[in-house]
């Protein structure tokens, strides 16, 4: 080897990676057996080996602009194997929950969403910005809040108008989309140029059309989980996993359904238990619900995996979205009109969570993955 | 210095395990005076180095060595050996035990001249754990060609079938005794050292390796007996499968060692056994390609680096950096194919090759069955020596993984503990 590469370790990544769940990376002796183990590392600079190194030598630039790091689907196979316990599996999940901070701005969003003690706060915000639009819009001549809703039926649009939910969760959405954009832009940029420097790919330089076609192509292998129920080690997460991306699909797309009728024809809900969409609004809710209560279980009963509290937070935000979406509409038929609004509270905090949270934390990797592999697609390695 | 030690000692030592470290230490005290018992299992002495082809790095076999041993045994007094026999239990303390011993029938007395007139006519075969059930041996059988004491053995299974009655009836020097019965005798020595040596560790636990279910994949145990001249090839090296010779070999090594799931400790015997089995490749097929996957190369010592440094010259040798994660067999030819990555340039790496040989480890026979005396154990099954309580001591590969030179090392050491124990009364 003629190219001198000066090593510079970075100590802080190296305790950092370790923070998140990578606390045994250590222990690895780079015998390669979980390159070997993994069923969908590629013949081509395989993975995690060469990860594990880089970690435990805190070379953050080979990693965090790695697409590699979110071809992993952290099945498990690798760690099973692993004759030393270094766990490569919850290494790489720690390193992407770094790159994921990495790429979200602003930094201090990020470290509040990433902080366990910041929780609180972050779940007021909402709450204040509800009352605080709520009062300020009311000097307008606008009802959009009532504290004390009555009347002889339930209807939560009473308590916080539909105008007002939106007007809260539309923006913190497609501030979402843009971080998401700027993240994207840097992190198509580095895995490009690392997969260059590697010789992982032969492109020079990405050509859009290209990548939108391998982007089209990879889009239902993500639907269909296909990498997933590769992995041998625990492939029954892949149902779990499903459960709740098809719940939050449906969600999205009755969300979707229901903003346009409301705004275009001005027919509000609740609908009737008989309309399809709300067929389709129920069975999305019960899915996330029993998926993500099988993620949970999943986290609780296996002792050899790490879960911190970036694996926590979505698993148990997810499950809270479902439950109190279900709750406030099953108080509402029932009747209790206290508890059913106060559950609908918090199923707002939820999604304004939810939303904000997006970019910062584990649940980008819908977007990460999906571009890392697509690039994977397009840059044609074998 | 307590009371009760200063007890009545006895002067004999026991050695348990008649392979080269229990050799050894019997015959280093028996040769200043002591009076040794020497008690082993098998039906022959020798243990584990009577099944290799050649020692490293001199590469010669291991009558050298293991003749002149038993030649000193013969000549020597003060030993007495017990074959077929099994310690049942240890009594007393530090210069002064009480051992049961467990003598198992030979159906052969010493009359035995080895003639094979028993085998002929014997026609049950059972496998031979000698060779490592790669080939059947008559019921009636001497163990290996260089069994010592050289003198057949009957197996338990004809036992009361009329095969043993038609060998019985076969010899001519009233060597053979049906009614021979199990019996237990007790010994009083004042000291004991284990030398219960050990097993290979067991390839069919190793899941993704594909022993036991791929044919053409061996251990390197095995392929000590197919290199042997008195093994089941007769000295060929064939793959099981088809009898051909391979023409091209992987050795994987680090086949569950250093490996948390298996034996978490490093054996340091096959990094250097992989690369003796080499030369014995080389010798008998110069065209074959060998391939070695290792995680590091441990050829510790001088001798050794310079023995590695040899084969590193073969061209037809190739050294890939990257453990043996998967195996496949192809269905039709019985070919195998292993998969490591080579950490050096980052590729993964498909080679199909005839023949897959694992570099086991060596598990203590403790391990598995604890001894029947009161001693410490690593967590996984080596003797830790407790000199000041001393008494009983383990030696050789009882105590920690060695190559021979090392156990025999350890083997003398242990029999000066022994006999300090008996000489501080």
């Amino acid at each position: 080897m003629t190219e001198r590469y000066m090593v510079e370790p970075d100590v802080g990544f190296i305790n950092e990676v370790i923070g998140l769940g990578g606390q045994d990376l250590k222990k690895c002796y780079q015998c390669a057996t979980c390159a070997v183990a993994c069923p969908i590392s590629p013949d081509n600079k395989p993975f995690p080996r060469k990860e594990m190194i880089a970690a435990s030598w805190g070379l953050k630039d080979k990693l965090v602009g790695n697409a590699d790091i979110w071809l992993c689907h952290n099945c498990g196979d690798c760690s099973t194997l692993c004759p030393r316990g270094a766990k490569p599996g919850d290494v790489l999940a720690a390193v992407r929950s770094y790159a994921i901070q990495e790429y979200a701005r602003p930094k201090k969003l990020a470290d509040m969403i990433n902080n366990p003690k910041k929780l609180p706060v972050l779940m007021a915000i909402p709450v204040v910005l509800f009352l605080v639009i709520g009062l300020m819009a009311k000097l307008f001549g606008l009802h959009w809040l009532d504290i004390t809703p009555n009347g002889d039926s339930i209807v939560h649009a009473k308590f916080i108008h539909s105008t007002l939910v939106d007007v809260v969760m539309i923006p913190t959405f497609f501030f979402s989309i843009g971080v998401f954009a700027l993240g994207l832009r840097r992190f198509m940029a580095d895995i490009h140029k690392d997969a260059l420097i590697c010789g992982k790919t032969d492109k020079e330089k990405i050509d859009p059309k290209g990548f939108v076609e391998a982007l089209v192509k990879v889009i239902p292998t993500v639907l269909q989980h296909k990498k997933f129920t590769e992995c041998g080690e625990n492939a029954e997460r892949a149902t779990s996993h499903m459960m709740v991306f098809f719940g939050f699909l449906g969600l999205f797309i009755v969300t979707n359904i229901f903003f346009v009728v409301m705004y275009g024809f001005g027919i509000h809900g609740p609908y009737s238990q008989l309309n399809p969409v709300k067929w389709l609004g129920n069975i999305a809710g019960v899915s996330l619900i029993i998926g993500a209560a099988l993620m949970i279980k999943d986290r609780i009963t296996k002792d050899d995996q790490v879960s911190a509290y970036k694996d926590w937070f979505i698993v148990v935000l997810a499950l809270a979205l479902g439950l109190t979406g279900m709750l406030t509409q099953m108080t509402r038929i029932g009747g209790a009109a206290c508890m059913s609004y106060s559950i609908y509270l918090l199923h707002l905090i939820c999604i304004w969570t939810f939303f904000i949270s997006l970019p910062f934390s584990k649940f980008a990797h819908i977007i990460y993955r999906t571009v890392a592999m697509a690039y994977m697609e397009y840059s044609g390695r074998k | 210095m307590t009371v009760d030690k200063q007890a009545p000692a006895s002067g004999s030592i026991m050695v348990v395990g008649g392979g080269i470290s229990g050799l050894t230490t019997a015959l280093e005290a028996a040769e200043v005076g002591y009076e040794v018992f020497l008690v082993e299992k098998n039906p022959y002495l020798g243990g584990r180095v009577a099944q290799l082809n050649q020692y490293f790095p001199k590469l010669c076999p291991p009558t050298c060595g293991l003749e002149i041993n038993f030649r000193r045994i013969k000549d020597n007094p003060n030993i007495k050996v017990f074959t077929l026999a099994e310690v049942e239990k240890v009594d007393g303390s530090a210069g002064n035990y009480e051992v049961s011993v467990k003598l198992n029938p030979r159906y052969v007395n010493a009359a035995c001249t080895c003639c094979g007139e028993c085998a002929k006519v014997c026609e049950t075969e059972v496998p031979n754990d000698f060779n490592f059930g790669m080939d059947r041996i008559k019921g009636a059988a001497l163990p290996h060609e260089m069994a010592f004491p050289a003198r057949y053995v009957l197996s338990p299974r004809i036992i009361g079938t009329e095969d043993a009655r038609k060998c019985k009836e076969a010899c001519k020097y009233d060597a053979i005794e049906l009614d021979m019965e199990a019996k237990t005798i007790t010994l009083n020595v004042g000291s004991v050292v284990w030398a219960t040596g050990w097993e290979p560790y067991d390839a069919n636990r190793i899941d993704n390796l594909g022993f036991g279910r791929y044919q053409n994949i061996i251990t390197n145990m095995m392929m000590e007996r197919l290199a042997a001249p008195n093994g089941p090839t007769g000295g060929k090296i064939l793959r099981p499968s088809d009898d051909h010779a391979p023409q091209s070999i992987a050795f994987v090594q680090c086949a569950g060692s250093r490996d948390e799931n298996h034996l978490p400790y490093c054996s340091y015997i096959c990094c250097m056994a992989s690369l003796k089995q080499a030369t014995y490749i080389r010798a008998l097929y110069p065209d074959a390609k060998i391939y070695i996957f290792y995680i590091d190369l441990r050829a510790p010592g001088q001798r050794y680096e310079k023995f590695y440094n040899k084969i590193k010259e073969d061209e037809n040798v190739f050294f890939i950096k990257g453990k043996v994660a998967e195996v496949s067999e192809d269905p039709e030819s019985k070919n195998i194919t292993v998969v490591a990555e080579n950490a050096v340039t980052g590729e993964k790496i498909h080679q199909t090759v005839d023949l897959a040989v694992l570099a086991t480890g060596m598990q203590p026979t403790a391990a598995n069955v604890r001894l029947p005396a009161d001693l410490k154990y690593t967590e996984d099954g080596f003797i830790i020596n407790d000199f000041e309580k001393g008494g009983m001591f383990g030696a050789g590969c009882a105590n920690k993984p060695a190559d021979v030179v090392s156990s025999n090392q350890n083997a003398t050491g242990m029999a000066l503990k022994a006999i300090q124990t008996i000489a501080k009364r």
